[in-house]
């Protein structure tokens, strides 16, 4: 499968991809949708860009955060330096000098297993809010008001963010642990 | 502590702590602790909801605040506040068991989370009042047991969870099936609603039948009744004993707790034309599980298939039908997962200390463990139904009820094989304790390790097991009283469906 036009098209598409399942993911309470299969639209993104570039650069593209560190001028304070490091930090590639070292954390080290939990975690407190109030579990809350394509906010809404969470950890886990084989 | 949260605790207290469990996926005693605190509360919760039922009658919410033909109900009655109460305290003796017993390598592969979600099952499957719902929690059942079985995937313990797996799926796809006519015929899924509608002059009335079966055959795989048991003992061996203890000890009752509701609520009308048929499975499950286990001399294997004998005679309960039998199903059940969850947990000290299950290669326990002995004995005992231990008046309760009702041959082949079971309890008493260790496995070490929470375990459901035995009176009433809510199934459908009136 790892063709150039795969791969280039793929590292496009991505993003895109994920913002559909996030825009599933909102509309999914009066239309079809919802958290379900936004999960698994969102996890398609990550198993096409796993077939077309490889576990490790999808790892490194999209669960991992680089930090480029450098040296503090003896000039500089505390503040100065940190706003520094920011602005390096936001465009990399313009950089003339080499930072001092490149400090990478992978994410993928918490498990998609923790965002399964964390998913679950968020659909059960969706839940409690109505239990906390002295309602049956699960009663549903609006805040009043709408936003524009999002729709109006609520723990139904809450709720399916928690089951999108827990699809995505769950496909992602499985496409992770067979590639690894 | 009102309704609404009550009913709701027990699904949430083990879903919560499983969430934990995972979070602390690294630190196996963290999660040990987290176990510990759900367990404590479980039990704690349990009696409080006995206590409110047995006060305020059936106690009712509506997940979601719909109204409760539409809606889902989580519904408790004094049988399945009873029967949360006791797999509760077993839940407690398995997790002791299990923290000591149970390796490391399986712990680290999320033995905890599985555990607290098997047990959020067995709520669900208890407090929900809908049929749809019931099927979901018996795939969440399904899916726990399937991957605690196959946990730390040996040969034998794959081949066991493929076999579990495959036939438990034909058994659900029989549900749905089920469930997919029920809906059809009547439009509802609300148990209380299809109570109701039932007892009603629905033009759809004469189908009843047809769900019926497609009922009776998927919970009597799932239960593990005369021509569809073979699955059991092929799977329930496998395991290490702390998940095969819950697993034979809890969740083989589970089944039987729902025929008995289902076929208590809604396909009571059509029992005429089953209760041959039902009488028929409840005789040939109780002989055939019993003259199984005399051929085999495997520790787990005899006791595996006691359980199928002991589901026949709480099968025996629904099929004679009066409320004194019916009681005593209840009874049994109750007696019953105490009991089975104690000799597992026996059988795994045992191999634990001899390292192996087989009869052939044990020996000489009495003479190393004399206390361990007593325990078993009592329990073996207890499982035989000798007075005055808990499996007598469970026994006592069906045959009286089965006398009363003129169905003799049943109550006597029950007899029969209540002595059977004392014979292969005898048979393991010998070969497991008495007899002299075999020559030439003398040289062999013992492991004497301090495991005084393995002790614990025993002994704390055995205090269980010889108190329902010793004062079973509140226990009797209490099983007669949820008979009776049974039989009157009026209470449950208001409970449900009016709850302004019912109170």
């Amino acid at each position: 499968m790892r063709t150039l036009i795969f791969a280039t098209a793929i590292r496009m598409l991505t993003p895109v991809f994920l913002a559909f399942s996030i825009y599933i993911l909102f509309r999914g309470h009066n239309h079809p949708g919802g958290g379900f299969i936004g999960g698994l639209i969102g996890s398609i993104a990550f198993v096409f860009h796993i077939l077309g570039l490889g576990t490790r650069q999808t790892a490194k593209s999209y669960f991992s955060i680089t930090f480029y560190k450098y040296d503090r001028k003896p000039h500089h304070g505390t503040i100065r330096h940190a706003l520094r490091l920011l602005r390096k930090n936001l465009d990399r590639r313009k950089q003339k000098e080499k930072p001092k070292s490149i400090w990478n954390y992978y994410l993928l080290r918490l498990r998609p297993t923790y965002l399964m939990a964390v998913g679950l975690l968020v659909a059960v407190a969706s839940g409690m809010v109505g239990l906390v109030l002295g309602k049956p579990f699960m009663t549903a809350y609006w805040v009043e008001g709408k936003i524009p394509v999002i729709g109006s906010l609520g723990t139904p809404l809450m709720f399916d963010a928690g089951v999108y969470l827990l699809v995505l950890g769950m496909v992602l886990k499985m496409v992770f642990t067979i590639s690894k084989d | 502590m009102p309704a609404n949260q009550l009913l709701v605790i027990p699904l949430l207290l083990p879903l919560l702590g499983a969430i934990i469990s995972v979070f602390l996926w690294n630190s196996i005693r963290w999660q040990a602790v987290v176990v510990a605190v759900v367990q404590l509360a479980f039990i704690s919760v349990s009696v409080i909801m006995l206590q409110q039922v047995l006060q305020a009658g059936i106690l009712t919410t509506q997940v979601g605040n719909w109204p409760a033909p539409f809606g889902i109900s989580l519904v408790t009655d004094v049988f399945s506040s009873l029967l949360l109460l006791t797999t509760s305290i077993a839940g407690l003796g398995v997790f002791m068991f299990s923290h000591t017993a149970l390796d490391q390598s399986r712990k680290h592969f999320g033995y905890y989370p599985l555990f607290l979600l098997l047990q959020m099952g067995v709520s669900g499957v208890c407090l929900t009042g809908d049929i749809f719902n019931l099927y979901v929690w018996f795939e969440v059942l399904l899916i726990c047991c399937f991957a605690l079985i196959a946990l730390g995937s040996r040969k034998s313990q794959l081949e066991g969870a493929l076999k579990y797996l495959t036939i438990n799926f034909v058994a659900s796809g029989l549900l749905l099936s089920g469930i997919g006519v029920v809906y059809s015929l009547y439009g509802a899924l609300n148990l209380a609603e299809l109570a109701r509608i039932v007892r009603s002059d629905h033009p759809n009335l004469d189908l009843l039948l047809v769900p019926g079966i497609f009922f009776l055959t998927g919970f009597g795989i799932k239960a593990a009744i005369f021509p569809l048991f073979f699955w059991l003992p092929a799977s329930y061996h496998a395991p290490p004993i702390s998940i095969s203890a819950f697993v034979a000890g809890i969740i083989s009752k589970i089944g039987m707790y729902t025929m008995l509701r289902l076929y208590t609520l809604i396909f009571s009308i059509e029992l005429e034309a089953a209760q041959p048929l039902l009488l028929l499975l409840s005789g040939l499950t109780m002989a055939i599980g019993v003259v199984g286990a005399a051929a085999q001399v495997d520790f787990r294997k005899i006791l595996s298939f006691h359980v199928i004998s002991q589901i026949g005679y709480m099968l025996m309960g629904l099929a004679i039908y009066t409320p004194l039998a019916v009681a005593g199903s209840i009874f049994f059940i109750i007696h019953n997962m105490l009991v089975k969850t104690n000799l597992f947990l026996v059988s795994g000290v045992v191999a634990h200390r001899h390292h192996s299950f087989s009869l052939l290669k044990l020996g000489g326990v009495y003479l190393r463990h004399p206390t361990l002995s007593f325990l078993f004995l009592i329990s073996a005992l207890s499982l035989a139904g000798l007075p005055p231990l808990s499996g007598f008046w469970g026994k006592l309760m069906l045959a009286k009820g089965g006398f009363e009702a003129g169905h003799y041959l049943l109550v006597g082949t029950s007899l029969c094989v209540s002595l059977v079971t004392l014979f292969s309890m005898t048979k393991i008493w010998n070969e497991v304790f008495w007899k002299p260790r075999p020559r030439q496995l003398k040289q062999q070490p013992v492991v004497t390790g301090k495991s005084y929470i393995m002790y614990l375990s025993i002994i704390y459901l055995l205090v269980f097991i010889l108190l329902l035995g010793v004062s079973a009176e509140p226990v009797i009433q209490m099983a007669k009283l949820s008979a009776d809510q049974l039989f009157n199934s009026e209470i449950y459908i208001d409970a449900v469906l009016n709850p302004e009136r019912a109170n």
